[in-house]
């Protein structure tokens, strides 16, 4: 869990536990919410920003996976492909060949048509990033 | 690097925001007073459930209370697998001990009985007052027995089972259908737009339709429905069309005809599906006779399942939270009810446009809302979402089908992007249709634990 926290989810953890120091002042300035809404919400390659609007975060995107792929892409002994820390080309060269039907799939084509190159990119950056080592998240 | 980015930022709001108390909205007024956030979440069922897992991931500092009446869920997915001797009750046990003790939510075992508003407060029939800075009801459905004459709660529980909601109902249709005699004739009516788990009532046919095969081959399965259509309709019938010798309407033969080859069975099997237009619907229940009317006959029959026409679970209405249709309407981008403050319906109850209700979406939901959340209660926009929901379903053991899904927001509504296809192509292989029953087996574990542990 600790490590998890450390590496992947640092960004949001920090902003809570500052949240939180700071009582409830920290929360409440209308213009951090005026800026904030101006910047991206979470890394994404710049590919996206450009083509995309509206840029979703790939670890918000990651955990739409999970019913299947396990929370944060962490598996046990199951059928499905385990994402945690896998490498950023294994999971996009897999996506978009899902994607475009060289690979055969069950569903994950289907599901693949639903993510831009830029979405599959900011996914996998997400899933690179977690240590796949502990069972539990 | 989006780390130094958000905390300079972070830094920045809490200077700005030595200000004076009252120049703060309501909410933070209360959060100042407070310390860390109190998410109270009411229903442990699989959004109350996930929502309460991944609100304790994001933020370990954050409070969650979820109420719950029962002590132990019952899950709803892979019920009808108890009808064919799959499962047996106790597999659909899930235990909530590991978000008690490994991610530190607080369970209430209690029911809400109302709430203000404005206090932000919920009370529990236990008599307990519970303060929240944001509430998340995950009611689920409840079931309008009182919908067909002659049928209730009660008939349900002692004659004529429903068990969409699993439970005593579950274990009395298995005992029905298992010690049905031989030649019975088991009706099954499936339930209107919309309702939980849209391939769920042609699934359990289909299972039993598998275990009468061996176990009392010349028993009759019929299906009546109010509707002319369903989710994952084409191939849950490509494969009764090839286990059961079932021949398919010939609107469906014409329409998959060119892609795949549909047998026309001489002698028909065991399983019918009456529709809509054909008068399929149910408008009696006799319980005593053991008969169904529907709009086109009165069927004498051995075992009867109700599926009834289902709303909001019933603390969606207690707390003022569904509309005219019986659901819930609610923000698209955090779920926030557009008729209370400070409360986010997720799951079957809420109206979530082209998102089936299923455990999956309700999953989706809970996991979308918890950010949005805790990013509101920071003081920043709720991130744009996006969903994914996956039914699995079988027409038997090793036949396995799908509708997959991925959902943006578009022009103002959830909308399905992946438009090209989401179902099990029609000329699957015999190897993807084994692979994905073996794929549903193992989606039953992987969701339960995504959800609970």
């Amino acid at each position: 869990m600790n490590l998890y926290f450390d590496k992947t989810l640092n960004a949001f953890t920090r902003r809570a536990l500052l949240a939180t120091f700071a009582g409830g002042l920290a929360l409440l300035s209308y213009a951090a919410n005026e800026s904030a809404s101006k910047v991206p919400l979470a890394p994404t390659s710049h590919a996206q920003a450009a083509t995309n609007p509206v840029a979703i975060s790939g670890e918000l995107m990651a955990h739409s996976c999970a019913a299947c792929h396990g929370t944060l892409g962490r598996l046990g002994d199951e059928s499905f492909m385990p994402l945690a820390g896998m490498p950023l080309r294994q999971f996009t060269t897999t996506m978009l060949d899902f994607r475009e039907g060289k690979r055969p799939a069950t569903l994950m084509g289907h599901v693949a048509q639903g993510f831009s190159d830029a979405e599959i990119r900011a996914m996998g950056e997400f899933f690179a990033a977690v240590n796949p080592i502990g069972s539990q998240p | 690097m989006m780390t130094s980015n958000l905390s300079r930022r972070q830094w920045l709001a809490s200077s700005a925001a030595l200000v004076s108390v009252a120049a703060l909205p309501v909410w933070a007024q209360a959060r100042a007073k407070t310390g860390p956030a109190h998410i109270v979440i009411v229903g442990g069922g699989v959004g109350g459930a996930t929502a309460a897992k991944y609100l304790k991931l994001f933020d370990p500092s954050v409070k969650v209370t979820v109420i719950e009446k029962n002590r132990t869920y019952i899950k709803p997915y892979g019920s009808s697998e108890v009808l064919n001797q799959h499962a047996s009750m106790d597999d659909l046990n899930v235990s909530y001990d590991t978000l008690r003790t490994q991610y530190g939510v607080n369970f209430v075992f209690d029911t809400v009985i109302g709430f203000d508003p404005q206090a932000r407060t919920i009370s529990t029939a236990g008599r307990q007052k519970i303060t929240y800075d944001r509430l998340i009801v995950s009611p689920g459905i409840q079931l309008l027995y009182g919908a067909y004459e002659g049928y209730s709660e009660q008939v349900a529980n002692t004659a004529v089972p429903s068990g969409w909601i699993p439970g005593a109902q579950t274990a009395l249709l298995a005992k029905q259908l298992q010690g049905m005699r031989q030649g019975g004739t088991f009706v099954i009516a499936a339930p209107p737009n919309p309702y939980r788990c849209p391939p769920g009532p042609y699934e359990r046919p289909a299972l039993m339709a598998e275990w009468f095969g061996k176990h009392n081959p010349s028993a009759k399965i019929i299906i009546v429905d109010p509707k002319d259509s369903f989710v994952t309709d084409e191939t849950m019938m490509l494969g009764w069309n090839r286990l059961y010798k079932f021949n398919l309407p010939d609107d469906y033969v014409k329409k998959m005809q060119d892609k795949v080859e549909i047998k026309q069975h001489a002698a028909a099997g065991m399983l019918s599906w009456v529709r809509g237009k054909d008068g399929g619907r149910t408008l009696k229940i006799d319980a005593k006779k053991m008969t169904i009317e529907t709009e086109a006959e009165t069927i004498k029959a051995d075992v009867i399942n109700v599926i009834p026409p289902m709303k909001a679970g019933q603390i969606a209405m207690t707390l003022g939270l569904t509309d005219a249709s019986g659901w819930c309407p609610v923000n698209r981008r955090n779920f926030a009810s557009t008729l209370q403050p400070h409360v986010h319906v997720i799951g079957d109850a809420s109206m979530a446009d082209a998102m089936p209700k299923s455990g999956f979406s309700a999953n989706n939901q809970a996991k979308v809302v918890a950010r949005a959340i805790l990013e509101e209660l920071a003081g920043r926009a709720a991130p744009e979402p996006l969903w994914e929901n996956t039914c699995y379903a079988l027409a038997g053991k090793d036949y396995g089908l799908f509708v997959a899904d991925v959902f943006k927001i578009v022009d103002g509504k959830i909308a399905r992007i992946n438009t090209k296809a989401r179902y099990l192509p029609l000329d699957a292989s015999p190897a993807q249709i084994k692979l994905g029953a073996r794929y549903q087996q193992a989606w039953l574990r992987t969701f339960t634990q995504d959800c609970f542990a």
